[in-house]
């Protein structure tokens, strides 16, 4: 093992054409300098990865041209853990503990990737009250991740009063998810075949007030920060991702419909009780942060229609199927994903038929986003790559594994 | 006694007050922000937390002067006193009342926007000797922001100038005095509502106050240019901050609202509390200020420098003519003569 | 949901891959190729017929003789996925295929990294995750506790 001292400038070759700390990033693009030909100097700045404002432990090394960025690079492995290899020692229904440290701030989408994963493999059905209180839930969940998002995006940009306000109402939707699971962030409440437990006794009227709520504090949100002409000025037009330089870097989920495709795992790829629920998925035009913002907002409004309808159509029956502690799928290799607040989060599972997976692969839309930041930095302002980090909604977590 | 004397007690005076309003300031600013969102602020040391910032002061006095390697030393030692000490020298020209001035100097308006321009070149020198190159970049950004400003600062309280015929404060607000129609008070604002909205805001901009405080963007750059500093060298330029901000707010209530004047009360009968009156405004202001930066997020710096140049200086040379124009007009001339 | 097999054999064909195994598993549609055709193979889905232009996904498997690289394309306007998977020695070349498919740029330094191959094609070929000195974390060949070490300890 080299020496801790050497990690400042040790990046590791896996071959020839790599390069130190000091010299120029090497992302795919890289914008022309100036037509006059000024001999200015470029600056290679590191942002991150302590920052205030990165949202997780995220390094850019950009090069800078005066204020505008000229090429960007993203260097991650700050959080990584290993997730995917600590999973090929745990059993199946313990996956969805490691998924919900992957992305920790939407936990339960991560959980029910797993648990679909699982469920494909045993070819299991999740009864009818199982597939509700896991929509409730996933819901709840994505409101709360965007709920996040909103508040950082307005501290990207400068304004730090909507941060707390959107705390504010996150805290009431994670005593909700208290009360329904324990936790306030590491559930483990999603397992293959269903939920672990019932929904609590009375915890319907609680969120029924929350959902009343809810729409007039986000009219609130939208107002405070979108309403803003400065904001306006920040977002609209910039960081534009058309459709092709989307579909071509993976995007999905939010970043995706913003640029214009409609794909949403919900319409396209159904699970548990998506089909029976009554929802419009908001898509963008342009692929600018503003849409990308409006395409947000928007999703939050449906979740807390779904959220509403989830509660007043929960029907009665068992939350979960009968599945052994210890599964031993058959033999086999499947793929599911879920629509989680960030994109598709998906669960490559390999099994060879023990209790434990042979391979585990996560797919974090999260890692897609960080690879077209590359493309889209050059030619913006290293304000606009503050505020377009935070558009994209970039989780580290979930990147790094 | 002599008149030396008198100087020096007046100098303290004024860095007596500049002392007392950074505490009062850093308290208020951390309420306000606080109950703007929707939490408490200081509330542990003292009742309701009013010592904390006499804590934080001798918090800050006691810590480590760090000196990072590589920094220019002479700058570096130097940048905090060149913020500094321009702010505590705006002082010297304004109006508590009509007695209570540091001095009476006929062109004070003109004194203190030079005295404020200073400030700049220490932010400059401070991003420059921090061995940074983030604090590099807010320093830059300060020296274009401020230094860009001050035009449109300037000409924005021209038209003030040009009915009241005199760049003494005192001379301004007496201008002020009386009523319209019986019971609308004299107080520029009303025909001078263009100008104070461009004063506001490029006031806002030399203030590095949010919207406008790419220097120090807290998510961006950290601290921007203050990011090395730290014991009292950083308190130099942060007090240094927020005695700009009482400084400018002054300026807006002598030039706008009327000094130390209470509407339908004579300039006279109100000089014994004047003082209190003119403190009293200029906390409003400030309060606004802390408001407009509890809410609104941060505009970009080119997007800043094209608000200067492309708005603020047509709008506020437009208005220059539409007073001038009017004053020829109707025959209004400098209310004050000489 | 599934593409057409035969559709999927006739432009691998054209590829000039011949014979190639196209089965439908509990995945997909699988279809396997050589390691060296894997870059053309992939151009070819894109630009036919069946307009995959998506590679949602790209992962490897220490399958105990290779590594097994499993790249997961997607249609979005025919609504079909395929799942094209290729064969490396331990210590081979990964050839990109980011030319094609920019949305393999992180996840080939990724694989290339955790299970020791050499990067080619790639226009940064660095280390992603772990600092140099770290072995390729996971091939089988690198230990890790079992259920039962981890609880007795």
């Amino acid at each position: 093992m080299s020496d801790p001292r050497d990690l400042v400038t040790d990046v590791g070759l896996l071959a020839e054409g790599a390069h130190d700390a000091g010299s120029p990033p090497a992302g795919i693009r890289r914008a022309p300098t100036g037509v006059d030909g000024l001999t200015t100097e470029h600056l290679i700045i590191n942002m991150g990865p302590q920052h205030p404002s990165t949202h997780g432990v995220l390094r850019l090394i950009v090069e800078v041209d005066g204020e505008e960025i000229v090429a960007a690079e993203t260097s991650l492995g700050y959080l990584h853990r290993g997730i995917e290899k600590l999973a090929e020692t745990r059993r199946y229904n313990q996956l969805g503990t490691l998924m919900d440290r992957g992305d920790y701030v939407s936990g339960m989408h991560g959980e029910q990737a797993a648990a679909l994963a699982t469920e494909r493999l045993l070819e299991v059905d999740v009864p009818a009250k199982g597939q509700w209180i896991r929509c409730l839930v996933a819901e709840l969940t994505r409101i709360a991740s965007h709920l996040i998002w909103y508040g950082t995006f307005g501290l990207d940009t400068g304004a730090m009063g909507q941060f707390l306000y959107a705390m504010r109402d996150r805290e009431s939707i994670l005593d909700i998810l208290e009360a329904i699971s324990g936790a306030r962030m590491m559930f483990n409440y999603i397992r293959p075949g269903g939920v672990v437990a019932d929904l609590p006794a009375g915890i319907d009227g609680r969120i029924r007030r929350f959902c009343n709520g809810f729409d007039a504090y986000l009219d609130e949100h939208h107002a405070l920060l979108g309403g803003n002409e400065i904001f306006q000025a920040r977002v609209q037009g910039v960081g534009e991702i058309d459709a092709d330089t989307a579909l071509a870097f993976g995007l999905t989920g939010a970043n995706l419909r913003a640029s214009g495709f409609g794909w949403d795992v919900r319409r396209e790829r159904p699970y548990d009780a998506y089909p029976q629920l009554d929802f419009d998925v908001p898509v963008g035009t342009t692929g600018d942060a503003w849409d990308r913002y409006m395409v947000r907002m928007e999703e939050m409004r449906q979740a807390n229609r779904m959220v509403r309808q989830c509660v007043d159509g929960m029907p009665e029956g068992d939350f979960t199927a009968k599945v052994p502690k210890v599964v031993r799928p058959p033999e086999g290799e499947v793929y599911a994903s879920v629509e989680s607040s960030r994109g598709e989060t998906g669960v490559h599972v390999v099994s060879d038929g023990s209790d434990t997976p042979y391979r585990y692969h996560y797919r974090a839309p999260s890692l897609f986003a960080c690879q077209v930041l590359e493309e889209i930095l050059p030619g913006h302002l290293i304000a606009d790559a503050v505020m377009l980090i935070g558009s994209l909604d970039i989780m580290l977590g979930e990147t790094d594994r | 006694m002599s008149p030396a004397l008198v100087i020096v007690l007046r100098v303290l005076a004024a860095l007596g007050l500049m002392l007392a309003n950074g505490v009062v300031l850093i308290y208020m600013l951390r309420k306000v922000l606080g109950h703007l969102h929707v939490r408490l602020g200081p509330v542990h040391v003292g009742p309701k937390g009013v010592f904390q910032t006499t804590m934080d002061v001798l918090k800050l006095l006691s810590k480590e002067d760090v000196w990072p390697s590589g920094v220019d030393r002479t700058l570096f030692y130097l940048a905090p006193m060149v913020v500094f000490a321009p702010s505590l020298m705006a002082y010297g020209a304004l109006a508590f009342s009509e007695t209570w001035k540091i001095t009476d100097l006929a062109t004070g308006l003109l004194f203190t926007f030079a005295v404020l321009s200073i400030v700049p070149i220490g932010i400059l020198m401070a991003g420059w000797a921090s061995a940074n190159k983030w604090s590099l970049l807010g320093g830059m950004r300060a020296a274009a922001q401020q230094i860009a400003y001050e035009v449109p600062l300037l000409l924005s309280v021209l038209p003030v100038v040009m009915i009241v015929g005199s760049l003494n404060l005192g001379d301004v607000v007496l201008a002020q005095d009386g009523m319209w129609l019986g019971f609308l008070p004299k107080w520029f604002v009303l025909p001078q509502l263009p100008a104070f909205v461009l004063f506001a805001v490029a006031g806002l901009v030399e203030l590095n106050q949010t919207p406008f405080d790419m220097s120090e963007a807290e998510s961006e750059l950290v601290s921007g240019f203050a990011t090395e500093y730290s014991a009292m060298k950083f308190g130099l330029l942060f007090l240094s901050e927020f005695s700009n901000s009482f400084v400018i707010s002054a300026l807006g209530v002598t030039l706008f609202f009327g000094g130390w004047l209470v509407p339908w009360v004579s300039s006279e009968a109100i000089q014994p509390i004047a003082p209190v009156v003119f403190m009293i405004k200029v906390y409003i202001g400030i309060f606004v200020m802390m408001w407009i930066r509890g809410t609104f997020p941060r505009v970009r710096i080119d997007q800043l420098m094209q608000l200067g140049w492309k708005w603020l200086i047509p709008a506020s040379l437009g208005w220059i003519m539409v007073t001038g124009l009017v004053m020829k007009l109707w025959q209004l001339g400098p209310q004050v003569v000489g | 949901m599934l593409p057409d097999a035969t559709v999927v054999r006739s432009i691998l064909s054209a590829a000039g891959v011949h014979d190639a195994p196209a089965e439908e598993t509990s995945l997909g549609l699988v279809c396997r190729v050589p390691a060296s055709r894997a870059p053309s193979v992939l151009a070819a889905m894109r630009e036919s017929e069946l307009d995959f232009r998506m590679l949602a996904d790209m992962l490897g498997t220490d399958t105990g003789e290779d590594i097994e690289i499993t790249y997961h394309l997607r249609s979005l306007s025919r609504d079909e996925e395929l799942y094209v998977k290729t064969a490396l020695p331990y210590d081979g070349d990964l050839h990109s295929v980011w030319n094609t498919f920019p949305s393999a740029l992180l996840p080939e330094r990724e694989t290339a990294e955790l299970f020791g191959l050499k990067l080619v094609g790639h226009p940064n070929p660095k280390r992603l995750f772990t600092t140099e000195g770290i072995e390729p974390l996971l091939r089988k060949s690198v230990p890790q506790r079992s259920v039962e070490e981890v609880r007795e300890r």
